[in-house]
């Protein structure tokens, strides 16, 4: 990677990842509580009230592996960090949408939804890591860009073993 | 003259000295990856991100999706109502009230149930049960599990954990079998082969009877009290770690270290996860259904005999002053010995019966998970522990079912919510 995505990733990855912290100390305070629903944001912990103290520390965790991935960003280890970070909101975020998706299914009177229940499923508001996901997905740019030079066998800057 | 250990070494160094080339590897981002997720203080974050997508894919999967979404309604509204009016509803036949409903007391008067969980005929419940809950559970289960093998994470779990299993006389891999039996506590026994020693497969065998709820029992457990499910882990997680600690100091024999062969991460090959989950869910229905229905049977014919009575004016007293739980609990807790899962369905029948508290709720689903391993698992104990071994771990069931129990009534008599 040349310097101008080095340093554009050490700015993006940054700022995710202070918005990561923000969103889990918010989850964190929340899951005291019965939750929060701010607008489109939704913080609010489903049937189980051990979920959103568990999405508060995932989503901190998520905030400390970009923040500490900005020094030396094209280095291997510290990208293979914003990588983890990425994938832990994946997970997250993926298995909100797989359960709006398992909801959207199977109707209330019906066995099937109907259309507007199905679509209505899929409406606001969003758990904070389906905000992330989009912002997120930056660093397969920076996957792609990495293999492509392992491949070439080009800007190794990580240690030999 | 056959070589010692350190000799062995010696000779495969000067081998790989004579024959093998070393150079500089570049490492890649994999591999920086790899390295990430077995060091603690980055690999436990992403523990944490894993068990989530796990339990959140198993709850949305199999509770809401196929259970909740379709099951209920196809048991619930189409087979209990078709087999109540084929056979006329005759609550006064005895075959009646033990293939298809057994009622319930409402006012004094016998009425018929609404459900399948709490008609608990082996028509009814006997297939609601493994069809309907069980069946989406451990398919969910197998999935995640055997997609977590492929990608090449389990054993990089296992190196994580591998510091806190060795405080409990285990090592790393016995993550495999306590995953297994996440998913049914008969593979799960099977796998402790994979453990060195004795006492490592009699330490393993004992928690896992006890501790490590199966797939079935979760899926039922996530079904009546989802809102207890965090405590039920935790309580079960404290008892694993503490009573393994209490084994591993009493229980002689070694708990040696081992090296593990940890692969790369790789892309998981749907062929092979279609294979595994067919081979394992195939085999863990062939296992369960019987006894579900045989255990359906049973606890039908001690009701109509007046046995259940009789136990429950017995035992009552004792579960009651002990446990802190009612005297009803003793039908679920006879039908445990057979299968848990549907032992903890006749408890859903006891709550919206309103015969229990929201702490006797959580405490009757601990002892279910506690008290006993299936019948099946039990068959598998007495086939893979010499006798000794057995009553062993017969005893240390019996001791851990008594203080456990008993120390979860005390803190809820603290708490002043028992």
């Amino acid at each position: 990677m040349n310097e101008l995505e080095e340093k554009f990733g050490q700015i993006y990855f940054a700022v995710l990842g202070a918005v990561a912290l923000a969103f889990g100390a918010a989850e964190l305070i929340a899951s005291a509580g019965e939750g929060l629903t701010w607008g489109i944001l939704d913080s609010s912990g489903a049937a189980d009230p051990m979920f959103l103290p568990w999405r508060a520390i995932i989503l901190l965790s998520v905030g400390f592996f970009y923040l500490s991935s900005v020094k030396n960003f094209a280095e291997i280890h510290q990208l293979a960090k914003a990588v983890l970070g990425s994938i832990m909101i994946w997970i997250v975020a993926g298995m909100a949408i797989w359960s709006r998706i398992a909801s959207s299914i199977p109707g209330e009177e019906t066995w099937f939804n109907s259309l507007e229940g199905f679509l209505a499923s899929y409406a606001p508001p969003y758990c904070p890591e389906m905000f992330l996901l989009p912002f997120s997905l930056v660093i397969v740019y920076y996957i792609l860009k990495e293999r492509e030079e392992e491949a070439e066998g080009l800007s190794y800057r990580g240690k030999a073993r | 003259m056959p070589l010692s250990v350190d000799e062995r070494w010696n000779l495969i160094e000067k081998i790989s000295k004579q024959t093998v080339e070393f150079g500089a590897r570049k490492h890649t981002l994999k591999d920086a990856i790899a390295e990430l997720t077995v060091k603690p203080l980055t690999g436990i974050p992403v523990a944490i991100a894993v068990l989530y997508g796990i339990w959140s894919f198993f709850v949305d999967f199999a509770g809401t999706l196929f259970t909740d979404g379709f099951m209920v309604r196809l048991f619930d509204e189409h087979w209990l109502p078709f087999l109540q009016n084929a056979f006329h509803n005759n609550l006064d036949n005895w075959a009646y009230r033990l293939f298809i409903d057994a009622g319930h007391i409402e006012n004094g008067v016998l009425v018929a149930s609404d459900n399948c969980l709490e008609a608990f005929g082996v028509l009814t419940s006997g297939f609601f049960v493994p069809f309907g809950v069980v069946l989406w559970a451990v398919l969910a289960f197998y999935l995640m599990f055997a997609l977590l093998e492929d990608v090449g994470y389990l054993p990089r779990l296992a190196v994580l954990v591998d510091t806190v299993l060795h405080k409990i006389g285990l090592h790393g891999y016995a993550i495999v079998p306590t995953f297994l039996s996440l998913g049914c506590n008969v593979p799960g026994v099977t796998a402790t082969r994979a453990l060195e020693t004795r006492k490592q497969r009699f330490l393993m065998i004992t928690l896992l009877s006890v501790f490590v709820p199966c797939g079935a029992q979760i899926g039922i457990m996530q079904d009546l009290v989802p809102e207890l499910m965090g405590w039920i882990f935790l309580t079960l997680a404290i008892g694993y770690l503490g009573f393994g600690f209490i084994l591993n100091k009493i229980v002689p024999g070694k708990s040696p270290e081992i090296i593990m062969d940890v692969p790369p991460y790789r892309m998981p090959m749907m062929k092979n996860i279609v294979s595994k989950l067919w081979v394992r869910t195939s085999r863990f229905l062939l296992v369960a259904v019987p006894f579900v229905l045989l255990g359906c049977l049973i606890v039908g014919l001690m009701y109509l005999t007046g046995a259940m009575d009789w136990l429950a004016t017995v035992l009552g007293p004792f579960l009651m002053s002990w446990f802190g739980v009612p005297e009803e609990t003793v039908s679920p807790l006879i039908a445990g010995f057979l299968r848990k899962d549907l032992a903890v369905g006749m408890l859903g029948g006891l709550m919206e019966q309103g015969i229990m508290t929201t702490f006797q709720v959580f405490t009757s689903v601990v002892l279910l998970c506690i008290y006993f391993p299936c019948l099946a698992t039990f068959a598998l104990m007495l086939k893979e522990e010499n006798w000794k071994e057995f009553l062993g771990s017969i005893a240390s069931l019996v001791a851990m079912v008594l203080v456990y129990g008993g120390l979860i009534h005390l803190v809820g008599i603290m708490l002043e919510v028992a």
